[in-house]
C-alpha cells in the first residue's frame, strides 16, 4: 500500500529543479524524489505522488493544503517547473483547413500559435467551462473558464466546440 | 562563460511562436529562420573562424515563458543564445547530454564531468525530437566521434523532419512535397470532378431536357395572358364561337405542352438518380478501400464510428451537392433570366417593381449563411459525438452489464444525446425563421404588383392579362431567388462533408511501395538494428532495440505490462512505420519489401482473436481465400480446431456471431491458429495467445502451436513458464528496452529480471495458481 501522507508528519525540501527531499518525522528520509500529479487534469492540488529516480513511488500527498508552508511550496515549484500548461486567457483568431485547426491565442506564458489535429479528441470540454487542449505536438494548454473570456474569445470558441 | 551583448537588442516584434519546417541559414540547417535579435547576438559572438554547423530554434524561456531562444551548435563549440545573452559550453566538458521530458515542455540536462549538473535550456515538444537528436551530437563529440559522421545523423534528421509538412504536422509523400491537407478549399472541389467526369454524357443530356422543361414551364403564364386579354372579352363583342375554338386550341396546346413536360421531368429524374447513385458508389467505395489501407497510427486517433459516419452520411451529403451544382444551379438560372425577360419584354415597369424586394432577400441570404456554418459544424459533431457513444458502448455491453452500468451508460447516452438536441434546437431557430422572413418578404412583393399594378390596370396603362400573368410570373421568379439564397448553405455543409471524407481519401496510407521486393519465400532471419519508436512524442516506447533472430529461432519475449512487448511485435508486422532504425528480414529492410507479400509471410496469432460474422470456414481460409478444402481441414486439425467444428450442426458452414454459434475464447483461438497454418508463413508471431484460457484447453493450443512452429522462426510473448522452456531465446523487455536476452538457462544463472519474474511465477504455480502477468 502507498504510504500516504496528510501534512504534519512529513517535511519537504527543494532539492532540485523538480526534485524534493521526504522526511517523515518517524525517521525515514528519501531524496531526489520528483513530484507528480496523479490528476494532471483533473486534480492539481490532490494526490500528488513522490517518485524516486527509477520511477518507483514512494509516497502520495493527500492534498497539498494540508502541508506546512514551507512544504508546500516546495511541492508547488517542483510542479510549476514539470507541468507546463499554459492558461488561454484569449483566443484572436481560429482558422480551419481540412479539420486541422491554427488557433493564434493570449495565453499566461505569452502568445503563441498552434494546431489542432483531431477537434474530437484534442479538445476536451468540461462541465464547468474548463476546456483542455492538446496540440498536433502534445503540448497541453488549458481555458480555465470559457465563460470568463472577453466575448471575441468566446465567440471565435463557440463554432469550435 | 557567460559573455553579454555589446549593446542592448533592438526592440522585438511580439509575435506569435511557430512550428516550422527546415530551412537553411548560410548553409547551416536550422529548423526555422532565426529570429534576427538573436542573428545579431550570434554573429556578435561567433566569427568568422568558427564553422557554425546547424542550429535548434526552440521556444521557451527558462523560466516557460513563450520566447525564442537558440541552441546553436559549430566546429568548436556549442551556445544558447537568446536575445540578451549568450552562453557557450565546449564539447569536452559534457559527460552526459540528456533531454528530460517534462508534461508539455522539456528541458536539456547536461551533466559535466566534473559531476555537475547543467540545465541550460527550456522548449515544449514542438522542437524535442531536435533536441533529442542534438543531445546525442554532443554526446558522441564529447566522447570523440568523427564531426563529420555526426553530422551526417543531424543532416538526415532534419532532411526527415521536411517531410512533415510544417502546418499540419502531417508526414509528406516526399520531402518538400505540397501538403495536400493544407491546399485551398477550391482544389477540394475539383478533387470531386473525378466523380462528375464519368457522368459528364448523362448530366448534358439532363440538361438539354432541364432547358427544354423550364422553357416549357414558361408557357402557362403567357397563355394566361392571351386567354384574359384576347379570349375572355370575345364575349362582349358576342364572338363566343370564335373564342371558344380559340379557347379549346388553348388548353389543348397547354395539355400537350404539360404531357411533354412531365414525361421529360419523370425521365430526367431517372437518370439523374442513377447518375448520383453511381457517384456515390464510387466515392463510397474509394473511401472503404482507402480505410482498409489507413495505418494503424490513424485508427489510434480516429474513431471508428467517426470513420463509419464518414462512409455513411458524408457520401450521401455530397451526391446530394453535386446534383444539385450541376443540375439545379443551372435550371435555375435560365429559369431566372427568362423570366425576367419576359416580363420585361410585357412591362418594364411592372417588372422593376417586382424586383424590389430582391436585395432585402439576397442580403438575408448571407447574413444567413455566416449564422448557419458554424451549427453544421456543431451539429455534426455532436452527431459523431452520439455515434461513437454507440460503437464504443453498445459492444461492451456484457461489461456494461456485469457491473450494472445500464444506468449510467443511459446517463451518458443522454448527456451527449442532449447536447445534439440542444444545438439542433439552436440551429433550428435561424433555419425556419430565416425562410418565413424570405417568404414573408416575397408576399410583400407581389402585394405591391397587385396595388400598384392594380391601379394601373384600373386607369388602363397595363392590361388585365398582363397583371394576371405578371403574378404569376413574379413568384415563379422567387423560386431561383429563394434556391440561390439557400445554395451557400448547402455549399457550407457539403464542404464539410467534402473535407471528412477527403480527410480520409488523402490521408497518407500505409507506405505501398510499386517495386517492392516480393520475396518468394523467407528464411525468417530478422534483425533489428537501433530501432527506436514512440506512439506520441511524450514518451519512448521502445528504445534502442538491437537483436538478431536466426532462421528457426524460437525466441520467448517477456516482460512487465506495457513494456513494450507488443509494440516490438507491432513493428515487426509493419503496422507503424514510423520508427528510427532498421527491421531487416533475411537482409532486407522489410520498409524496402511489398507490405502484401511481407505480410503474407508472417503468421499472427493475436491474445484476442478475431471472427468476422461469416463461416468458420471462411473464418480459416481468410488469409488465403483459394485455399482447397482438405488445406483448410487440414490446418483445422493442426489447430486442435477440427475436432470442436466437427460438433456443430452446421459444421464448417456454421456461420459465427449467428444463434447457437458462440464459440468459446479457447476454440476462437485454435480457429486463428488454424488462420495462421493455413497461411504456411515463415515467421510466426503469437501474442499471448494462452493468457486468456484455462488449462485444459492451453495444453491443447500449445499441442497445436508446437506442431506449428517445427522449422519457422517463432516469436511469442508469453508468460508461461511452459512456453518459455522451449525457447532457446529469450528477451526480457523493460520500459522499452531489451534488458536480458539469452536461454532460460542462462537468464536464470544471470539472476536478473527474468529469474525474479520466473520466481514469482513458480510460487504462484505451487500455490496452484497461474499468474497471468
Amino acid at each position: 500500500m502507498a504510504l500516504f501522507i496528510d501534512g504534519p508528519e512529513a517535511k519537504i525540501e527543494k532539492t532540485g529543479d523538480t526534485t524534493v527531499t521526504l522526511r517523515l518525522f518517524r525517521g525515514d528520509v528519501y531524496e531526489g524524489l520528483e513530484p507528480r500529479r496523479l490528476f494532471p487534469l483533473s486534480g492539481l492540488t490532490r494526490y500528488i505522488t513522490l517518485l524516486d529516480s527509477d520511477q518507483k513511488e514512494k509516497a502520495i500527498i493527500r492534498n497539498l493544503d494540508g502541508l506546512d508552508e514551507e512544504s508546500r511550496r516546495a511541492v508547488v515549484e517542483c510542479l510549476n517547473e514539470y507541468y507546463l500548461i499554459p492558461k488561454i486567457t484569449a483566443v484572436n483568431q481560429i482558422t480551419e483547413k481540412f479539420g486541422i485547426l491554427s488557433w493564434h491565442c493570449e495565453t499566461d506564458h505569452g502568445r503563441r500559435s498552434f494546431r489542432i489535429r483531431n477537434r474530437h479528441s484534442d479538445i476536451k470540454m468540461l462541465y464547468d467551462g474548463r476546456v483542455l487542449i492538446r496540440d498536433s505536438n502534445d503540448n497541453r494548454y488549458e481555458i480555465e473558464d470559457i465563460k470568463k473570456l472577453d466575448k471575441r474569445s468566446r465567440r471565435l470558441l463557440a463554432s469550435e466546440l | 562563460m557567460k559573455d553579454a551583448p555589446t549593446q542592448p537588442p533592438p526592440k522585438r516584434i511580439k509575435k506569435y511562436t511557430h512550428t516550422a519546417g527546415v530551412t537553411t541559414d548560410g548553409g547551416m540547417n536550422v529548423n526555422r529562420i532565426i529570429p534576427p535579435n538573436i542573428k545579431k547576438v550570434i554573429d556578435e559572438n561567433i566569427g568568422g573562424d568558427e564553422k557554425r554547423l546547424f542550429a535548434v530554434v526552440c521556444d521557451l524561456t527558462i523560466k516557460a515563458n513563450y520566447d525564442d531562444a537558440v541552441l546553436i551548435f559549430t566546429d568548436k563549440r556549442f551556445a544558447v543564445v537568446d536575445e540578451s545573452s549568450f552562453t557557450s559550453y565546449s564539447y569536452a566538458d559534457v559527460e552526459t547530454a540528456k533531454v528530460k521530458r517534462m508534461y508539455g515542455n522539456a528541458c536539456i540536462v547536461l551533466t559535466y564531468r566534473d559531476g555537475s549538473r547543467h540545465r541550460i535550456l527550456k522548449f515544449t515538444y514542438t522542437v524535442a525530437d531536435l533536441c533529442e537528436m542534438a543531445v546525442s551530437f554532443v554526446e558522441n563529440i564529447a566522447k570523440g566521434n568523427p564531426m563529420d559522421e555526426e553530422m551526417e545523423i543531424v543532416n538526415a534528421t532534419y532532411a526527415k523532419l521536411n517531410l512533415i509538412c510544417p502546418k499540419c504536422g502531417r508526414t509528406l509523400i516526399r520531402a518538400g512535397a505540397e501538403c495536400i491537407h493544407c491546399q485551398s478549399k477550391s482544389k477540394v472541389i475539383s478533387k470531386l470532378l473525378k466523380y462528375v467526369k464519368p457522368e459528364l454524357k448523362t448530366l448534358a443530356l439532363c440538361i438539354t431536357i432541364s432547358i427544354i422543361t423550364t422553357a416549357i414551364a414558361l408557357l402557362p403564364p403567357y397563355m394566361t395572358q392571351t386567354i384574359v386579354d384576347d379570349v375572355l372579352p370575345l364575349q362582349a363583342t358576342g364572338a363566343v364561337a370564335e373564342g371558344l375554338s380559340k379557347l379549346g386550341f388553348l388548353v389543348f396546346f397547354l395539355l400537350s405542352a404539360y404531357v411533354v413536360n412531365y414525361s421529360l421531368s419523370a425521365f430526367r429524374g431517372y437518370m439523374l438518380r442513377r447518375t448520383g447513385d453511381r457517384m456515390v458508389l464510387a466515392l463510397r467505395n474509394d473511401v472503404y478501400e482507402k480505410a482498409q489501407h489507413l495505418p494503424m497510427k490513424f485508427y489510434d486517433k480516429t474513431s471508428t464510428g467517426s470513420v463509419i459516419n464518414r462512409i455513411s452520411g458524408d457520401t450521401n451529403t455530397i451526391q446530394a451537392f453535386i446534383l444539385k451544382i450541376t443540375q439545379e444551379c443551372l435550371i435555375q438560372f435560365m429559369l431566372l433570366i427568362g423570366i425576367v425577360v419576359i416580363m420585361l419584354v410585357m412591362n418594364w415597369k411592372l417588372t422593376l417593381l417586382s424586383l424590389i424586394p430582391v436585395p432585402a432577400v439576397a442580403i438575408g441570404a448571407r447574413i444567413f449563411s455566416k449564422k448557419i456554418a458554424p451549427f453544421y459544424k456543431k451539429i455534426w459533431r455532436r452527431w459523431a459525438s452520439v455515434t461513437s457513444i454507440m460503437t464504443d458502448t453498445i459492444p461492451c455491453v456484457r461489461v456494461v452489464k456485469a457491473f450494472a452500468g445500464e444506468k449510467r451508460a443511459k446517463e451518458n447516452f443522454n448527456r451527449y444525446n442532449q447536447e445534439w438536441y440542444n444545438v439542433d434546437v439552436a440551429s433550428a431557430k435561424i433555419t425556419q425563421i430565416f425562410p418565413n422572413v424570405i417568404n414573408f418578404a416575397v408576399v410583400c412583393g407581389s402585394l405591391l404588383i397587385w396595388a400598384v399594378g392594380g391601379r394601373w390596370a384600373l386607369l388602363g396603362e397595363v392590361t388585365a392579362g398582363t397583371l394576371v400573368s405578371f403574378i404569376s410570373y413574379a413568384s415563379m421568379f422567387y423560386g431561383p431567388v429563394n434556391f440561390f439564397a439557400n445554395l451557400s448553405d448547402s455549399y457550407q455543409s457539403a464542404l464539410a462533408s467534402t473535407e471528412r471524407i477527403f480527410d480520409i481519401l488523402d490521408a497518407e496510407s500505409e507506405e505501398v511501395r510499386e517495386d517492392g521486393i516480393k520475396p518468394e519465400r523467407l528464411e525468417g532471419k530478422i534483425e533489428f538494428r537501433n530501432v527506436n519508436f514512440s506512439f506520441d512524442k511524450t514518451k519512448k516506447t521502445l528504445t534502442d532495440i538491437n537483436i538478431t533472430i536466426n532462421p528457426g529461432d524460437i525466441v520467448g519475449i517477456v516482460g512487465t505490462t506495457g513494456s513494450g512487448k507488443s509494440t516490438l511485435i507491432n513493428l515487426l508486422l509493419r503496422f507503424y512505420d514510423h520508427y528510427e532504425g532498421q527491421i531487416l528480414v533475411d537482409g532486407i529492410d522489410i520498409k524496402d519489401m511489398d507490405l502484401g507479400t511481407y505480410r503474407s509471410c508472417i503468421g499472427y496469432v493475436q491474445q484476442e482473436p478475431m471472427m468476422f460474422s461469416d463461416t468458420i470456414f471462411n473464418n480459416i481460409a481468410y488469409g488465403v481465400p483459394d485455399a482447397s478444402v482438405e488445406a483448410v481441414l487440414h490446418a483445422a486439425e493442426v489447430a486442435n480446431a477440427h475436432e470442436f467444428i466437427v460438433r456443430q450442426p452446421d459444421g464448417y458452414d456454421s456461420k459465427l456471431g449467428e444463434r447457437g454459434v458462440g464459440l468459446s475464447g479457447g476454440e476462437k483461438q485454435r480457429l486463428s491458429i488454424a488462420r495462421a497454418v493455413l497461411k504456411n508463413p515463415s515467421v510466426l508471431v503469437f501474442d499471448e495467445a494462452t493468457a486468456a484460457v484455462d488449462s485444459e484447453t492451453e495444453s491443447l493450443i500449445q499441442e497445436a502451436i508446437e506442431r506449428l512452429i517445427s522449422g519457422r522462426t517463432t516469436l511469442m510473448i508469453a508468460h508461461r513458464l511452459s512456453t518459455l522452456r522451449k525457447a532457446n531465446l529469450i528477451l526480457v523487455v523493460d520500459q522499452g528496452r531489451i534488458i536480458e536476452h539469452g536461454s532460460h538457462e542462462e537468464l536464470m544463472a544471470l539472476g536478473g529480471k527474468y529469474k525474479k519474474l520466473i520466481e514469482i511465477q513458480s510460487m504462484g504455480n505451487n500455490a496452484g495458481l497461474t499468474v497471468p502477468n
